[in-house]
């Protein structure tokens, strides 16, 4: 059986790198949140602009767009999985590929291999905007604090963007899934933060990208971030795999 | 060959199929007929492992469909509607499936021949007419070049030309030893594309046999498949 | 009139309305509740600063029922998500059944109005009351001109949600920008400190029709008018485009 699964993988993971790449839904997202966050970036860096010289750092402000930022990520993930129910394609790929289990972890496979470069390009040029405006009045960070922070942040959006998939691939309904998301990352969340432990999706990933302040009691660490979110990707993927796998097509 | 046995699909609490089960052999052409609602779908959904039956089975070359090494290249199905991303052109809808069997770019192009679509490959797939869709679902299923189609109204929407074109072409599938499955509600296309006729109703088989012992005392098949659709009608023939 | 009646009747067999309704209805009473239960103790202490903000609060956030209402109820005309769907689409039917473009178009927004309207009222006993239960004696007077406002915010925003997305055909745009724009990490506010431009855009200029906080800008009235303002121009962008626009694009 493993031999033949990881024969299968291949063309599998082809087969769904090819249907984000031939979607132009992706690009068109991909592309409206780059301008976006390049929007954004200028919006706090002209608020930054105002504050006190010497006493901000590039990155808080450069990232600060993350909160938005991700709105275009979740958007993402629930494009790649719910536009496998438009015009019956479902019908085609499983009658393509009938292993549903591999499909859909494939497909999440090919969508971390897409966004990932995409999420570190889309951070990079916003902190990279900051940079060129605020060269002379912010705390420039030392490159290999920049470099860590950015990774953290694109590791942040491509898992927010598996786990808006799995999401995507539990309601299979566009606009469901994206007012579940919406509601949570930019209501319910920022609504209950204070009363919360910081265990949530959006709450412990803030910890991947943002750098740690001594004054906050009980931070979590960037790794402990990371494995939380991951945690929460994984079981939710795996339980959007146990249902894709028992329901009717 | 295909294999349905005793297949039962409850959705709900309403039961679709009540126990159907019927063979479609290699080198023939066999016709599934049925009103709408019949059951028809349901079973073809099942038997393309897109739905899951109740109880009972539908195999393929004596395996279910999931269990097959390599479905592309055994069994090729269209069923209704496009199965393609409006957004996306009908080649790279093709394309994506080739690379999901391991099949070659070139083998796009030959199908895409075969359906002439070639000079509509590049169009989004939601710009396609009906009929130009039909095509496209057809190509996906010769991708393969397997020896079992399954195809569900696989007439409906193409112009006279298609039409007489998917009949020659099938006619020329089963002869050449292979297996031929087609739903359709057509009788007179039927007619003239078959060679053994299975008619279910209400989730149960009414009849099952070659074109002549379907037709049987009745002067054609549109006869026939009213005589046994009918309400009053029942019972095995 | 016919054509209204269908509309209702379409409105209210989509399946994704639940979801508006639930929202609209009682989300505002659960955060409502919330913010009292948080508020309580100043409250009571006499030195709460957000009294003029409780319970108006749920229905600034609960906003986002209605949106889902004005965006479902054009999306839907366009969108086909079904395994089983070919390439059919509503918008075609429903222009056979009603000849004239513009009296379609006036026919759902005035079902999204009635709706939105009824939707608002019950938001409103739903707020009203979990406040009541939660403070008791000490909850502040509700009254009728600010909840009218309220009322007429959900109803405008309704319709802007409808109006955009007329333009747009897609849900995925109009949901999100409509939805983070009325979360509590609005645009607008980000926008607001760059620019006093941005208390002119619908959501921040339709909240002073109910939200006395410190920060206002215009009076209520002003603020209804510009809501309004922005109304009639996509209202009136979208009908000029639906009239051109051929179906099928």
């Amino acid at each position: 059986m493993s031999v033949s699964t990881s024969r299968k993988i291949t063309p599998i993971l082809r087969a769904e790198l090819d249907k984000l790449v031939t979607l132009p839904l992706i690009w068109l997202t991909l592309m409206g949140t780059f301008i976006l966050n390049l929007v954004l970036a200028a919006a706090f860096t002209s608020i930054g602009l105002q504050g006190a010289a010497g006493t901000q750092s590039i990155l808080n402000i450069g990232l600060a767009s993350m909160g938005y930022l991700q709105a275009g990520f979740i958007i993402l993930g629930i494009i790649a999985t719910c536009s496998e129910y438009t015009g019956g394609q479902i019908r085609t790929t499983l009658t393509a590929i009938p292993w549903r289990g591999l499909q859909l972890s494939a497909k999440h496979l090919a969508l971390a291999i897409i966004t990932l470069p995409a999420a570190f390009i889309i951070a990079a040029s916003g902190v990279l905007y900051t940079f060129i405006m605020m060269r002379d009045t912010a705390v420039v960070a030392e490159i290999n604090t920049m470099i860590k922070t950015l990774a953290g942040a694109a590791g942040y959006l491509t898992l927010t963007t598996l786990l808006s998939a799995a999401i995507g691939a539990l309601i299979r309904r566009t606009t469901p899934a994206l007012v579940v998301l919406l509601g949570y990352y930019f209501t319910v969340s920022p609504l209950t933060r204070d009363s919360l432990p910081k265990y949530f999706p959006d709450t412990a990933g803030y910890y991947m990208y943002m750098p740690p302040s001594s004054n906050e009691i009980n931070a979590l660490t960037p790794m402990q971030g990371t494995g939380i979110l991951i945690l929460w990707t994984l079981i939710l993927i795996i339980i959007a795999i146990v249902f894709y796998c028992k329901r009717d097509a | 060959m295909l294999t349905i046995n005793n297949l039962v699909k409850h959705r709900g609490t309403v039961e679709i199929l009540s126990g159907i089960s019927f063979k479609a052999r290699p080198g023939r052409v066999t016709g599934f007929l049925g009103p709408n609602g019949a059951g028809k779908s349901s079973t073809l959904r099942i038997l393309l492992g897109l739905d899951r039956a109740t109880s009972g089975s539908a195999l393929i070359n004596g395996k279910p469909f999931a269990e097959l090494h390599n479905p592309l290249t055994t069994i090729g199905a269209a069923l209704d509607g496009f199965g393609a991303h409006r957004m996306r052109t009908g080649r790279a809808h093709l394309r994506w499936i080739a690379h999901a069997a391991g099949l070659s770019r070139s083998r796009v192009e030959e199908v895409l021949e075969i359906v002439g679509l070639t000079n509509a490959a590049d169009k989004r797939v939601g710009n396609y007419s009906l009929g130009m869709g039909r095509r496209l679902g057809i190509a996906a299923a010769l991708l393969g070049d397997p020896k079992i189609l399954v195809l569900d109204e696989p007439v409906n929407g193409l112009d006279p030309e298609g039409i007489r074109w998917i009949r020659t072409f099938l006619r020329e599938r089963a002869e050449s030893g292979n297996t031929v499955l087609l739903s359709s509600h057509l009788m007179g296309e039927l007619a003239e594309t078959v060679d053994d006729v299975v008619i279910i109703k209400h989730g149960r088989i009414v009849a099952d046999g070659t074109l002549e012992e379907v037709i049987g005392t009745h002067s054609t098949l549109e006869e026939a498949f009213f005589a046994l659709t009918s309400e009053s009608a029942g019972g095995v023939v | 009139m016919r054509a209204f009646k269908a509309e209702l009747s379409k409105l209210f067999s989509l399946p994704g309305i639940w979801l508006a309704f639930l929202i609209g209805a009682f989300a505002p009473a659960v955060i409502a509740a919330l913010d009292s239960i948080a508020e309580k103790e100043e409250i009571i202490a006499g030195v709460s600063t957000r009294l003029s903000e409780i319970g108006y609060i749920g229905l600034g956030l609960g906003v986002q029922g209605v949106i889902i209402l004005g965006v479902l109820a054009v999306s839907s005309e366009y969108l086909t998500e079904s395994s089983e769907s070919g390439g059919g689409r509503q918008i075609t039917t429903s222009l056979t059944v009603v000849s004239s473009r513009l009296r379609f178009l006036l026919a759902k927004a005035g079902a999204v109005t009635v709706i939105s309207l009824l939707l608002c009222m019950v938001a409103i006993l739903t707020t009203v009351s979990a406040t009541h239960l939660i403070l008791g004696e000490y909850t502040p007077a509700f009254e009728a001109s600010r909840l009218i406002g309220a009322v007429c915010y959900w109803t405008l925003t309704a319709l802007l949600a409808f109006g955009i997305t007329v333009l747009t055909k897609n849900s995925m745009i109009p949901l999100t920008v409509l939805l983070i724009n009325s979360s509590l990490v609005s645009f607008s506010v980000l926008l607001s400190k760059v620019t006093k431009l941005a208390f002119y855009l619908p959501d921040r200029a339709g909240l002073e029709l109910f939200m006395f906080t410190n920060d206002r800008f215009h009076p209520p009235f002003t603020g209804g008018l510009i809501l309004f303002g922005w109304v009639v121009v996509f209202f009136i962008a979208a009908a000029i485009v639906f009239h051109r626009r051929d179906v099928a694009s």
